[in-house]
């Protein structure tokens, strides 16, 4: 069974009297543990398929199986649910919580998660802070954080409570190459490491070499579906 | 408790806005309080003076004569024998008693008049039930039987009499027939009670009641208790004491006066007032938690993508205007408590602010006021501030919770 399915997922915008579609029937499968990028010009619906995946907007038309249950047509506070425990966010503007420390932003996503003991809470915490790279930087706040260190834990916040599934929109386009590509290899190390499925959305081309699986996106459709073997990533 | 910290850093986020609005909410509360002290501290001096200058605790008369007692008629009068004397001694509390005729009056010094309120009254008695005594500032109180009258201050001045002038008091007897009272002015008072002190003339009882050819009946009897504050069942249980004398008469107490309805009246009036007051302080509360959602849109937004339900949100709003209440009501308070301590140690002289008599607006006051201490005030207003907060942030943070997340995370 798939992780994700997608079965004629139609997305249309209502603009005052004219409807944009932004997806187009739209058919995909996503394994579990896939390390997978959807690219494509702006305007192709990258976000807005990621956003429909993760059940913060609603498909217009179609089917979307999550572990096996279609969750197109779910009432608001069971989406609300399904991204509390299964789905990790990253965003581009990383959107952290600026009062808080790096290791209280990541405690939070965990926190609104029920029965886990606060010695749990914390040791998942520390050992998240210290996958991404950031031991020693707990206490430190955003506006003490550089941009490649504050996505790291927007990272490790999407990844504390373990869920089956990370969105990732974008999550270089706010950095230079180089700590993109730094963002990117985390991100890869947590896929291996943890077993956890990345799916993200990029337009940069170095970022979609990492990527064992590419997804182009083209006026809502998908055009190209791409696999690649594991030794080929980062060659 | 993980809402709780994130509410009380955002408490802190913009630490200048937060005591803005938290000084919005301390400034209604301690102006609250503190006006709240001088209605009180008003009061008691309204009640006090009326007690101590006019009424006493506990007035008896004739059930009927009290239902037209300000036309100060000569009907439906009470005998003042030995029976009744004994018999208010028995109320409970008793402290004493004094019989009294009040009636119409008109004082003339031969050029110009005025009406007033007489009142006749037994020297030795009426001393002992009202404060007369320390404000005779010239001459000293009649004797019984003596042609002489002690007027108040104001009333002198008016009428530019002096110590030992006569005056020709003139009024109507019990038969509707005119007669005259020549009287020395034997004495001036100025007490706290502007009424007193510019509408009445006191005679001894005798003389009135022969003035007024009423033999030896009074209009009413005033009697002092031990304590101001007596439990009004005292009147009512004496109330069905006096009845076995089947003379028709009647127990009321000071609590009963217009003036004391009509004081507390104007109290709700002012809290009114006040109420709008700390209406605006709900708005500036509305302010900040609009403001705050609209600049934390993008982190609501990640909130929802996390899975946050909408009533955590807004309990996370909701906590964090709490807080602002919290830190104005005890602000508030404290300078409310700052406010009625100086006010209660120092008092104010109305007379330096408004150069008027507040007689005549019903507030028998000319004395300095002093604030009084009212617990109630201070929790309530607490209370208000605190629950006044959470409800006025509700809407705005519900308005803030239900933005749609992609929306929200994406500004849109």
């Amino acid at each position: 069974m798939s992780l994700l399915e997608l079965k004629n997922v139609k997305k249309i915008y209502h603009q005052g009297t004219i409807n944009v579609p932004a997806l187009k029937g739209v058919e995909l499968n996503v394994e579990k543990g896939e390390f997978t990028t959807v690219f494509g010009p702006s305007g192709s619906g990258k976000t807005t398929l990621l956003n429909v995946i993760g059940c913060l907007d609603k498909p217009t038309e179609g089917e979307i199986y999550f572990t096996g249950d279609n969750i197109a047509d779910l009432d608001k506070r069971y989406l609300a649910e399904i991204r509390r425990k299964n789905i990790g966010f990253v965003f581009q503007s990383y959107n952290l919580i600026p009062v808080l420390t790096a290791y209280e932003n990541v405690e939070f996503a965990i926190r609104i998660l029920k029965n886990i003991s606060s010695k749990e809470i914390k040791n998942r915490v520390f050992k998240m802070l210290e996958l991404v790279g950031l031991k020693g930087l707990e206490n430190r706040k955003p506006n003490e954080l550089s941009g490649g260190q504050k996505q790291r834990v927007a990272i490790a916040r999407s990844l504390v409570k373990k869920p089956k599934l990370v969105l990732a929109d974008e999550p270089t386009a706010n950095l230079d190459s180089k700590t993109g590509e730094e963002v990117l290899k985390i991100m890869l190390e947590m896929n291996e490491e943890l077993k956890t499925t990345f799916l993200f959305s990029t337009h940069d081309p170095l970022v979609m070499d990492y990527a064992r699986r590419k997804i182009e996106l083209k006026d809502g459709q998908i055009t190209r579906d791409e696999r690649r073997e594991e030794k080929d990533v980062f060659n | 408790m993980f809402l709780i910290k994130l509410s009380l850093k955002n408490l802190m986020r913009h630490k200048r806005r937060t005591m803005i609005t938290a000084a919005i909410i301390a400034w209604a509360i301690f102006f609250y309080i503190t006006f709240d002290s001088f209605l009180l501290g008003m009061n008691d001096l309204v009640f006090q003076n009326i007690i101590d200058y006019e009424y006493g605790h506990v007035q008896v008369a004739n059930s009927s004569y009290w239902e037209e007692k300000d036309e100060l008629p000569l009907k439906n009068l009470m005998v003042n024998d030995e029976e009744i004397n004994q018999k208010l001694t028995e109320i409970e509390n008793y402290k004493a008693h004094a019989p009294q005729i009040d009636f119409q009056l008109r004082l003339s010094d031969g050029i110009n008049e005025t009406p007033v309120i007489g009142k006749g009254i037994s020297p030795q008695e009426t001393l002992d039930v009202l404060n007369y005594e320390d404000y005779i500032v010239e001459g000293e109180i009649f004797k019984a039987g003596e042609r002489k009258a002690v007027i108040g201050k104001r009333l002198a001045d008016i009428m530019k009499l002096e110590l030992h002038d006569y005056v020709t008091l003139l009024t109507r007897t019990k038969s509707e027939t005119f007669n005259t009272i020549d009287a020395e002015i034997g004495g001036i008072i100025n007490t706290p009670n502007p009424t007193v002190n510019q509408n009445i003339v006191l005679l001894p009882l005798d003389v009135v009641q022969d003035t007024l050819s009423v033999d030896n009946m009074v209009t009413h009897y005033i009697v002092r208790l031990d304590d101001q504050n007596f439990d009004p069942q005292i009147v009512q249980k004496f109330n069905e004491n006096l009845q076995v004398m089947n003379r028709n008469l009647g127990v009321y107490s000071w609590r009963d006066l217009d003036e004391v309805s009509i004081t507390q009246a104007k109290q709700t009036g002012n809290n009114f007032i006040l109420l709008i007051v700390l209406t605006i302080a709900a708005i500036g509360i509305i302010n900040i938690v609009i403001l705050a959602a609209l600049e934390r849109m993008e982190e609501i937004g990640m909130m929802k993508a996390m899975g946050l339900k909408e009533r955590e949100i807004i309990l996370s709003f909701v906590l964090e205007s709490t807080g602002i209440g919290v830190l104005g009501g005890i602000f508030g308070c404290i300078l409310g408590a700052i406010s009625v301590y100086l006010f209660s140690l120092y008092g104010l002289d109305f007379a330096v602010f408004v150069d008027i008599d507040m007689s005549a607006f019903g507030v028998p006051l000319i004395s300095k006021i002093y604030g009084a201490w009212n617990p109630d005030a201070f929790i309530n207003m607490f209370l208000f501030a605190v629950f006044g907060s959470m409800l006025a942030s509700i809407l705005p943070a519900r308005w803030a919770a239900k933005k749609d997340p992609v929306q929200a995370i994406y500004k849109r």
